[in-house]
């Protein structure tokens, strides 16, 4: 069985991407697709764009209700954030909260959306990629995230692309429990998933890909070629994810 | 897709400056491509990149590589004095089946006199040229930042220039493939690897169906890359069987029977 956590539709590409996402779903036995949309180069989508992206998402959840999944895309620095976030959990019943590249995830904005989420027990996927070129302004990195994590100690995090370059970026929240990482991006360091099982263990890296953006299976031969037993590989795969999504 | 007698064009063999490698012995190379089907490799020293003599590097590979089906690429830096007796050294000491070239990280570009000198002394030699348009993705660089190659006009230009050895364009980006979709269709000495193919999801597929299955060949950059990850790229593609033996082992073999 094998959990998605990290996929996307682009703005203005909703057929083409449902179409590549299903394709690979049918391909390779994909059980469960957790969506994202956002809007290429849009580092604060206003109001209205983050309507029209989460009812993409949420049109998709209901066309392929036993496939995919959605994130709620939330842009803090919007006076409606807090709103567009409970419609998501409570009418749309998306998964969690997605937070890109608007805010850093530890600026004071995001408190309220944190303390939702954890109230509500539903994870934050959080866009973390340190580069040596081309850093955005309010791109996320290893050290905002541990800030948020060290805030709110039972807020469940999970922290996107393995923070990029995890040589750098996995070192600040190995402390924090609460803070798990994904997989997905363009990164296949031979050694990156043998370097996180060594740092933060198994149970705190989760599979998640990018597509349609990244390729779904330079992400899947990772985690097949990593270091992992037969049981860690399945906890990867979709254990890990189960886990994050519980609710008591 | 299983395969038994794949060639992986674009192996490496040593340390890397930047990180610690996890599985940098020949053992583990060889272990790897068994497991996965692959005969041999066409392996390349990742020292030679940075030592200030390149040759002490092939020497030590030279040693690695005895006695086994790998065969030797030799790592040349057209900008340091007398490289052409590295090569020349390369042909009758080490039985070299070719010259990878690192212009990002040596920073010269491909129009420099050196090294289309070098290019010449190919000819001379009947080896191919194994360019690597880029190593890892320069977002990550650390300490020492590569040097980019313009794709398509510095790339087309050279690839007009140099008309007469074959040319295998290493970790070329998918999305600069297209630019110089015609020169790798059309032009009979231009390869490309399958390392760097990452994006965006079934970019094999797609590039079977521009460039056609006769000029990509395997290759994964192994220990650097997933081995895994290449691999499936191809093995896992919905593309024709026939294709992916071609670029698992039959356009490799093309490329080395290049007639000069």
């Amino acid at each position: 069985m094998i959990y998605d956590m990290h996929a996307h539709l682009w703005d203005g590409q909703y057929d083409k991407n449902k179409k590549q996402i299903m394709t690979i779903c049918e391909n390779y036995n994909v059980s469960k697709i957790f969506i994202s949309s956002l809007k290429d180069g849009v580092e604060r989508p206003t109001e209205e764009d983050i309507t029209r992206l989460n009812n993409a998402t949420w049109q998709f959840m209901r066309e392929e209700p036993s496939t995919i999944r959605g994130w709620c895309y939330v842009n803090p620095a919007n006076k409606n954030a807090l709103s567009v976030l409970r419609h998501g959990i409570e009418d749309c019943g998306m998964s969690g909260m997605k937070l890109w590249i608007a805010t850093f995830c530890d600026d004071p904005l995001v408190f309220p959306l944190a303390e939702y989420c954890a109230e509500h027990q539903v994870p934050i996927l959080i866009h973390t990629f340190y580069k040596v070129v081309g850093q955005l302004k309010y791109e996320s990195l290893g050290t905002n995230v541990a800030n948020l994590a060290r805030r709110y100690p039972e807020l469940k995090i999970l922290m996107a692309h393995y923070g990029a370059s995890c040589l750098r970026e996995i070192k600040p929240i190995v402390p924090y429990k609460n803070v798990r990482v994904d997989t997905s991006g363009s990164i296949y360091h031979r050694d990156d998933i043998d370097y996180l099982k060594k740092m933060i263990g198994v149970k705190r890296i989760i599979f998640g890909t990018d597509m349609p953006l990244i390729s779904y299976l330079l992400v899947y031969g990772q985690i097949m070629e990593a270091d992992l037993t037969q049981e860690e590989r399945k906890a990867v795969f979709s254990g890990n994810a189960k886990c994050l999504l519980e609710r008591s | 897709m299983l395969i038994n007698n794949g060639i992986d064009i674009n192996c490496m063999w040593g340390s890397w400056p930047f990180r610690k490698l996890y599985k940098n012995k020949f053992s583990d190379l060889q272990q790897i491509h068994k497991e996965n089907g692959i005969a041999y490799g066409y392996v390349s020293c990742m020292n030679s990149i940075f030592y200030q003599d390149p040759f002490e590097g092939e020497e030590d590979l030279h040693e690695v590589l005895k006695g086994t089906p790998y065969q030797h690429i030799l790592t040349v830096n057209p900008m340091l004095p007398a490289y052409e007796s590295d090569i020349e050294r390369g042909v009758k000491e080490f039985d070299i089946k070719g010259v990878r070239v690192f212009p990002t990280y040596h920073h010269y570009p491909l129009n420099d006199k050196r090294f289309l000198g070098l290019c010449d002394l190919l000819k001379k030699y009947r080896l191919p040229l194994f360019l690597t348009t880029h190593v890892e993705d320069e977002r990550f660089d650390y300490l020492l930042l590569q040097s980019q190659i313009n794709i398509p006009d510095e790339l087309m230009t050279f690839l007009h220039t140099v008309t007469d050895i074959p040319i295998l364009l290493m970790s070329l980006r998918v999305g600069s493939i297209p630019y110089i979709g015609k020169e790798i269709r059309e032009m009979p000495n231009v390869y490309i690897d399958t390392s760097c193919f990452k994006d965006p999801v079934a970019c094999v597929e797609e590039l079977t169906a521009e460039l056609g299955d006769k000029k990509i060949i395997y290759g994964s950059q192994y220990p650097l890359n997933v081995l895994r990850s290449t691999l499936y790229e191809v093995t896992m593609a919905k593309i024709p069987e026939e294709s992916k033996n071609r670029i698992l082992r039959g356009n490799a073999i093309d490329f080395f029977n290049y007639k000069f």
